[in-house]
């Protein structure tokens, strides 16, 4: 796959995601200095707006901003209620923003398929690989369950604490049921064949993971070296 | 099940039962979670919420994958999804795989059919959850030296510290021990109403 697709954009390995993801981490539990964690976030969303998050990366870039302004300019002015309860949780978000920005782009860009590819080349057993497909898969099933179930709900007129049960216990059987059928065909289709897997999608990493992650590293150094 | 003794290997039919009842436990947890964004105090109180609710999926798959590595399978999926959209931290990956590592040992000891072994195998394991909040207290010397920083009055520092305090720690630990247990009996009594008679289990 070439490093520019049709629409111009950059296209990332996903174990480059996910390395930056640990970077960031790593970034995360070891940087105190307000001006490293600015170009680091800064750094980020210029790297998903070239892979092609527009959107994303400008509504991540308000939400960035508005937490340091609320942080440097409504916590020490506005009134104490509101600031003892939020500064946890908006202090949190902000230490955590380059993980969410990486996420951002792993959700949008990264399709589950070539995930999984990533993944068995990165030599993680099939055992967790499996499963993981499986239940990153079943959430749309889940949702347009939980729609009917909803309705047939709505019919009965079932209310209170009666609801969980009326929603539960049917998405439990329906799910054991489902695990059945899928499995059969699974199983019919070979998925229990221990040959090695083989994938139309051909990963290579390019020269632009390369430069992430080299950008990446350089981050963790300074971090840890400045404190 | 009576083949289930006989082979102790993840199968493929058991590995996508894993991955299913893994989605629906993800499910909701992650309502929980978003509730949890509301309040600090809600959100340490989260994990023995999720316990409560969440026992359903895991004593079922619990009851139809009686093979070693099914739970953590299970607390390592929900763990990697809430790692690789960024939401948390390594430190919930770290303590779900350490929890999920005990229940395993538990369920191994009580031969993967006890319900007693099988509750105690989940209140351990909902306490993995406990890595999500976990970082509040990690983080704590950069919260409060950024506060002071600010020249915040004194009776705002010490309402962010009663937070984080080490009180708040053992009620964050005690929570999904106490939900753990309800949530198996809540299990239980649906095993006995519903999913018997379904022949599901």
């Amino acid at each position: 796959m070439s490093s520019l697709s049709r629409n111009h954009t950059l296209k990332i390995d996903p174990r480059t995601e996910l390395l930056l993801l640990v970077m960031a981490n790593v970034v995360a539990f070891t940087q105190h200095s307000v001006w490293v964690e600015i170009t680091w976030v800064v750094l980020l969303l210029l790297l998903i707006i070239v892979c092609g998050c527009k959107k994303a990366a400008g509504k991540l870039a308000v939400a960035f901003g508005i937490f340091l302004f609320l942080q440097y300019y409504v916590f020490p002015n506005g009134p104490k209620m509101i600031a003892s309860s939020f500064t946890i949780i908006v202090s949190y978000a902000r230490k955590i923003f380059p993980c969410l920005i990486v996420g951002t782009l792993i959700l949008q860009k990264t399709p589950v398929r070539e995930f999984m590819v990533s993944l068995r080349k990165c030599h993680i057993p099939q055992g967790l690989i499996i499963p993981l497909s499986v239940t990153i898969r079943y959430f749309p099933a889940l949702k347009e369950e939980v729609g009917y179930i909803r309705d047939a709900m709505k019919l009965r007129d079932i209310h209170g604490a009666e609801k969980i049960e009326c929603l539960l216990v049917p998405i439990m059987i329906s799910a054991a049921t489902t695990a059945e059928e899928l499995s059969a065909a699974a199983v019919t289709r070979g998925i229990e064949n221990p040959a090695q897997k083989t994938s139309m999608i051909d990963m290579k990493f390019g020269v632009q993971d390369f430069v992430c992650l080299a950008l990446g590293a350089v981050f963790c150094v300074i971090s840890i070296a400045v404190g | 099940m009576s083949d289930v003794s006989m082979d102790k290997k993840l199968k493929g039919k058991d590995l996508i039962t894993i991955g299913i009842f893994s989605a629906i436990y993800f499910v909701i947890n992650f309502i929980f979670m978003l509730m949890g964004g509301i309040h600090p105090v809600l959100w340490m109180l989260m994990p023995g919420f999720i316990a409560v609710f969440a026992g359903i999926p895991f004593m079922l798959m619990v009851a139809k994958v009686q093979k070693p590595g099914a739970v953590f399978l299970m607390g390592l999926i929900t763990a990697l999804i809430y790692f690789a959209t960024g939401q948390f931290t390594l430190v919930i990956l770290v303590a779900m795989a350490s929890t999920c590592i005990l229940s395993e040992i538990v369920r191994g000891i009580t031969k993967y059919n006890s319900f007693k072994g099988n509750s105690i195998a989940y209140v351990i394991y909902s306490l993995g959850m406990v890595g999500s909040p976990l970082p509040i207290w990690l983080f704590k010397k950069d919260f409060l030296a950024q506060i002071a920083e600010q020249g915040m009055p004194l009776d705002y520092v010490s309402a962010v510290e009663a937070l984080s305090s080490n009180a708040m720690l053992i009620v964050l630990i005690v929570a999904p021990i106490i939900g753990g247990i309800i949530g198996a009996f809540i299990a239980k009594g649906l095993f006995q109403k519903h999913f018997v008679k379904a022949g599901i289990v």
